[in-house]
């Protein structure tokens, strides 16, 4: 039932385009303006040429019409300038709507469900596939409206001129949106076939380059290189079966662009040379023959202008129906973690909640549990036994399917797992994350706490030594030690912390549990997920989970266990 | 760093010029397209003007007559070669792009496959990969965008200037004059404006991206410090240089287009005046005074694709840049020489070898030394980052050392010649590379000549052989993208058995079986000890537990820690 309440990629893009019809409606009416000014444009030009050669007029009394006409290109080439401007102008502001959109969606949907999805590929949904709605927005629409206008606009002048003129170039009218059609059905066709088959010749080409190391290592790569040629070579032949029918369409169009001008210049020739009887033949003038002449082309031009802009359409089709499928998963539910009704005691308090998620059943519950302030709770079991499943839901970042969990008002979490994020930019930048106000001293301190001090020491650059692009430079345990110093900054009462040691080294593990200790001793309340030991002593209680259930078994230190 | 530009397009405009005959034909198609264009107006222009002065003689009585028949014949061709020229240009110019793709591609995965694990390593860690392919797409279209059509247009301006000169000398100078300073700026003015914007603009789309991704990845630890608006900040003002760089592209390109139909406008203009003039003094007759201007309106076809293309110029040549740094850095490798390893097992050497990372804040291997007789077997342990795999890379000469000297059999690393460096050192990685192809192929990557009966012994080795028999296509079957098709198990097992195919002297095994379970391990074990004998052998092992996944044989054991040895916990190994 889902599926059909979606709503469709088309109406998507048409309701983004309605928000900025201001942007998009003035780039329509300077394009076609710009047409009206073609018009008036050949008009002057034949009226030129007949008051030359038919009225003999000398050429400096047609010096105003020549000044006419230099002042008709100026402001039509300002009128197609505005357009471009304007349409671009609402390309890039539908852009940035739909990038905060997205983005909104995905903080609306929390860590755990954004964070299941693979996070380059949306990264690239978020950049690329956004930008690729440009076309359809700066060039498409505008230019499906000038369609629209500017042969209707033509065939009126015509048909001012010589009805049957008109006539032809309305014959071939109705003919327009079957080209149009043609046109759709075979850029669309050439868009599905040739994106098949480039993404299958890059697929095997990052195959290879993926395995660059191993061909490397097995000295094949002279034989690697040659096949990639010939993969390449293949799918280039395949193409071109294709795009054989697929420029077919275009070719049409053309062909018959090319037809109207000749079909139009034979009859006004042999109309004016007086060989047809019929109709307003007779009637026809250098003037009105000329601009029929002239405006025959420009009947067609923008048909032709759109289909070349076709594949902008396809491509904002392909990538809103992506954008669509993620706006679809569904967010948390509202009352996460923002209307904070107080627990009875402590700082947090999960009340029966249980935990499903897609495909893998209940992964917590039912289960209930309050943090108190100051205490240190070890969360323990095999792993998939719903430890961190359980930190998700303390911290607010799922909502439990059944139950509920209340946070004291304002609490302040600090969260830490096995991947901290670090960003692009100064070691100083890493840590105001967790606290933007933080001064240096503050920093310098937090650093010391997590046991960098010695790190921090032989940096000449100190907390302003930048971090390549993932923190590369830092190694495993140096990055996860960073992270604990965001802890410290951070005046956070409820640390959550998932694996804080897993791949660690014994010295490194030593130094993190101490710096723990340390935060315990803060007063701060801490819940940590673990295997390791060393940490599970740490505990003044302890959880033992077991298939997402909690095991009844009485914890190291003064258990005591509310479920 | 800021090369002409000449000279950053130089090694793809030398691979375009391996094509030269097709770029030709492709121009010389394109040409034919505009002439059937401008011949198709300006002849209808020449025949209406002469049947209208024919038509008005004879309604004033005098004798006057008009052959329609070659000009209505010329209209009707010029009318249908139009088109098919047009379709022939695409298809055949298509066919071309197609062509250089292909040749970009293996010009650029040569290179490629002489680069070094730092930067490969760096392709994982980023979209590096991703950059690059689209960067060959950006330079496959640099004849279709950049090429041809400031060529063609330059063809259609002089061509029709000296048509126009034919008649009237004055029209086809002011074409001249007005048309090749306009295509100068639709060129290289246009690039000018745009340089800047295009080439950052594609910075900004690559750092907008990373810190998307830092944006996704670290949701969590955001959200839970409040911090999601303060990064959302640092995303919007991206976004906003970002844009800032489109809108003036954008708006550059957009004064183009207006140009180009003003640049036209003007000349018709021009041409019609001094036509109009020429016409007066009797010098041409009406209907070419009507066909000259009508000449050059058609022209605009011809300019029109120039400044949308040339505004994003920096674009092309940022992709260039990149392209030839990673040529450039698959230059500097070891300066091989030929000595050949010899057979049976090989001694190894490490001596005071040090390796450092350009950007780590600490040095991966600091001071190493370390050797390894023939025929033993010496297990590296350590915690995964300690410098285990910075030790096979370094062996295997994918990295070279920033300090100290590695030795193979008494020689010097860098003066093995390749292949037999290939073929007497061996590695099982952490990381299986299993391609999108067949069982049969994927095994042959490790011995090209073997014939089916030995690959099938080879997967008997490794317990395959059931699993392969049982499968429709045996041999033939699929393994998918990245070996998808099998389970981690099946992988390392394929792995193995491409080992197998092989007589090194050196084997270097990293987790030899991680992944696998216990009966496999113990049946694999024995059997991977056997034919381990006579062979020197390097383990890399996160920790050995005594267990039955430590792997067989060894007869010592050094732990690494952040780069260098520490003095051995294990000394319960035989040293004989």
């Amino acid at each position: 039932m889902r599926h059909d309440l979606r709503t469709s990629p088309r109406r998507w893009l048409a309701a983004h385009a309605a928000r900025q019809r201001g942007w998009l409606g003035l780039a329509a009416l300077a394009g076609i303006a710009a047409g009206a000014l073609t018009v008036v444009q050949m008009a002057l030009l034949a009226w030129i040429v007949s008051r030359l050669l038919v009225d003999g007029d000398a050429l400096v009394t047609l010096s105003g019409a020549f000044i006419a006409l230099v002042g008709v290109l100026l402001l039509r080439a300002m009128c197609q300038w505005g357009q471009e401007l304007a349409g671009q102008e609402a390309s890039l502001r539908i852009r940035v709507s739909v990038r905060a959109e997205l983005l909104d969606h995905l903080a609306a949907m929390g860590p755990v469900r954004a964070g299941s999805r693979h996070t380059a590929a949306l990264a690239s949904q978020l950049v690329e596939q956004v930008e690729a709605l440009d076309g359809y927005f700066a060039r498409f629409l505008p230019q499906l409206r000038l369609c629209a206008v500017i042969p209707l606009l033509i065939v009126l002048v015509v048909l001012s001129l010589d009805w049957l003129a008109a006539l032809f170039l309305l014959l071939a009218a109705p003919l327009i949106p079957l080209f149009m059609a043609l046109v759709g059905m075979g850029a669309e066709r050439l868009n599905r076939d040739q994106f098949a088959l480039v993404s299958r010749l890059s697929g095997h080409f990052l195959d290879r380059v993926r395995g660059i190391a191993t061909l490397q290592l097995f000295h094949r790569t002279a034989e690697a290189t040659a096949e990639v040629h010939e993969a390449a070579d293949r799918y280039r032949r395949l193409s071109m079966r294709t795009l054989r029918v697929a420029f077919l369409s275009s070719a049409v169009l053309e062909f018959f662009a090319s037809v109207a001008i000749a079909v139009v210049a034979i009859y006004v020739g042999f109309g004016l040379l007086g060989y047809l009887e019929f109709g307003p033949a007779g009637e026809l003038t250098l003037f009105s023959g000329l601009l029929v002449l002239l405006l025959a082309p420009e009947f067609f031009q923008p048909l032709r202008t759109l289909a070349q802009h076709y594949h902008d359409r396809a491509a904002a089709l392909g990538a809103a129906d992506g954008m669509l499928a993620l706006l679809d998963e569904p967010v948390r539910h509202p009352a996460a973690g923002r209307e904070e009704v107080p627990p009875e005691d402590g700082l947090v308090a999960l009340r029966d909640v249980s935990l499903t998620h897609p495909g893998r059943g209940r992964v917590l519950g039912p289960l209930s549990l309050a943090v108190a302030a100051g205490e240190t709770l070890v969360v323990t079991g095999p792993s998939g036994a719903g430890k961190s499943a359980l930190l998700q839901l303390l911290a607010g970042f799922v909502t439990p399917d059944e139950g509920e969990r209340r946070a004291r008002r304002e609490l302040k979490i600090a969260w830490m797992d096995q991947r901290p994020v670090l960003i692009h930019g100064r070691l100083a930048d890493n840590l105001r994350l967790a606290a933007p106000e933080a001064n240096d001293d503050e920093l310098y301190r937090a650093l010391e706490r997590a046991g960098l001090g010695e790190l921090l020491a032989s940096l000449p650059q100190g907390i302003d030594t930048p971090l390549g692009e993932r923190g590369s430079g830092l190694s495993g345990g140096q990055a996860q030690r960073l992270a604990l110093a965001r802890v410290f900054l951070s005046n956070a009462e409820l640390v959550l912390l998932d694996e804080p040691t897993a791949s660690l080294d014994e010295a490194t593990e030593a130094r993190v549990i101490k710096a723990l200790a340390v935060l315990a001793e803060e007063g701060r309340a801490l819940v940590i997920a673990t295997h390791h030991p060393a940490l599970m002593a740490m505990g003044n209680r302890r959880l033992e989970l077991c298939e997402g259930r909690p095991v009844d078994r009485t914890g190291t230190a003064s258990g005591k266990e509310k479920a | 760093m800021n090369e002409s530009w000449l000279k950053v397009f130089a090694p793809w405009l030398r691979l375009l010029g391996q094509r030269r005959r097709r770029l030709a034909i492709g121009v010389a198609l394109l040409v034919a397209t505009v002439f059937a264009a401008i011949g198709l107006l300006a002849l209808s222009g020449w025949f209406i003007t002469a049947s209208a002065l024919t038509g008005m003689a004879l309604a004033m009585g005098l004798a006057a007559s008009l052959d329609v028949y070659v000009p209505g014949g010329g209209i009707r061709f010029f009318a249908v070669s139009r088109t098919v020229a047009r379709y022939l240009e695409r298809l055949y110019n298509h066919d071309t792009v197609l062509r250089l793709l292909a040749d970009l591609r293996s010009r650029l995965f040569a290179a490629m496959a002489r680069l070094d694990d730092r930067t490969l390593a760096r392709q994982r860690a980023s979209d590096w990969l991703n950059r690059l392919t689209a960067d060959i797409d950006t330079l496959d279209s640099l004849y279709l965008r950049l090429l041809a059509p400031p060529l063609v247009a330059l063809a259609a301006i002089v061509l029709v200037a000296a048509f126009l000169a034919l008649w009237a000398p004055a029209a086809g100078v002011a074409v001249v004059a007005l048309l090749l300073p306009a295509w100068a700026w639709l060129t290289f003015g246009q690039a000018w404006l745009g340089m800047a914007a295009s080439r950052r603009q594609v910075g900004h789309m690559q750092r907008l991206r990373s810190q998307t991704i830092e944006h996704l990845g670290g949701m969590a630890e955001l959200e839970a410090y409040g911090s999601q608006g303060w990064h959302r900040g640092g995303l919007s003002q991206r976004e906003a240089a970002l844009n800032r760089d489109l809108r003036r592209i954008g708006n550059v390109a957009g004064f183009g287009i207006a140009l180009v139909n003003l640049a036209i406008g003007l000349a018709l203009v021009a041409v019609l005046w001094l036509g109009a003039a020429a016409w007066q003094q009797g010098a041409i007759s009406g209907p070419v005074m009507v066909m000259l201007p009508l000449a050059v309106l058609a022209l605009g076809e011809a300019l029109a694709p120039l400044p949308a293309a040339f505004t994003r110029l920096g674009a092309s040549r940022g992709a260039a840049e990149r392209l030839n740094a990673v040529e450039r850095a698959s230059g500097n490798r070891y300066g091989t020489e030929n000595s050949i390893l010899p057979a049976g097992p090989l001694s190894v050497r490490f001596e005071g070898v040090g390796l450092h990372y350009p950007d780590a804040l600490a040095p991966a291997l600091a001071g190493l030394t370390l050797e390894l007789a023939p025929g033993r077997r010496l297990a590296l342990t350590g915690v995964s980052g300690a410098g285990k795999s910075s030790v096979a890379a370094l062996l295997t000469r994918r990295l070279p050392p920033s300090q100290g000297a590695i030795a193979l059999a008494g020689v010097p690393l860098g003066r093995i010649d390749e292949g037999s460096l290939r073929e007497r050192v061996a590695i099982l990685g952490q990381r299986i590379d299993l391609f999108q192809d067949s069982l049969a192929a994927n095994l042959r990557l490790a011995a090209p000549e073997a014939d089916d009966e030995r690959l099938w012994q080879a997967l008997a080795w490794v317990d395959l052989q059931a699993w392969a028999a049982s499968l429709p296509h045996g041999l033939q079957t699929q393994v998918g993208e990245g070996g998808r098709a099998l389970s981690g198990g099946q992988a390392r097992r394929l792995a193995l058995a491409r080992l197998h195919l092989r007589d090194p002297g050196l084997v270097i095994l990293d987790e030899p079986f991680a992944g696998l379970d216990a009966t496999t391990v113990a049946r694999l074990s024995q059997r991977l000890d056997e034919w381990l004998h006579g062979r020197s052998v390097l383990y890399l092992v996160h920790q050995l537990d005594g267990g039955a996944f430590d792997p067989p044989g060894i007869t010592e054991v050094r732990r690494l820690e952040q780069g260098g040895l520490t003095v051995c916990a294990k000394p319960g190994y035989p040293s004989g």
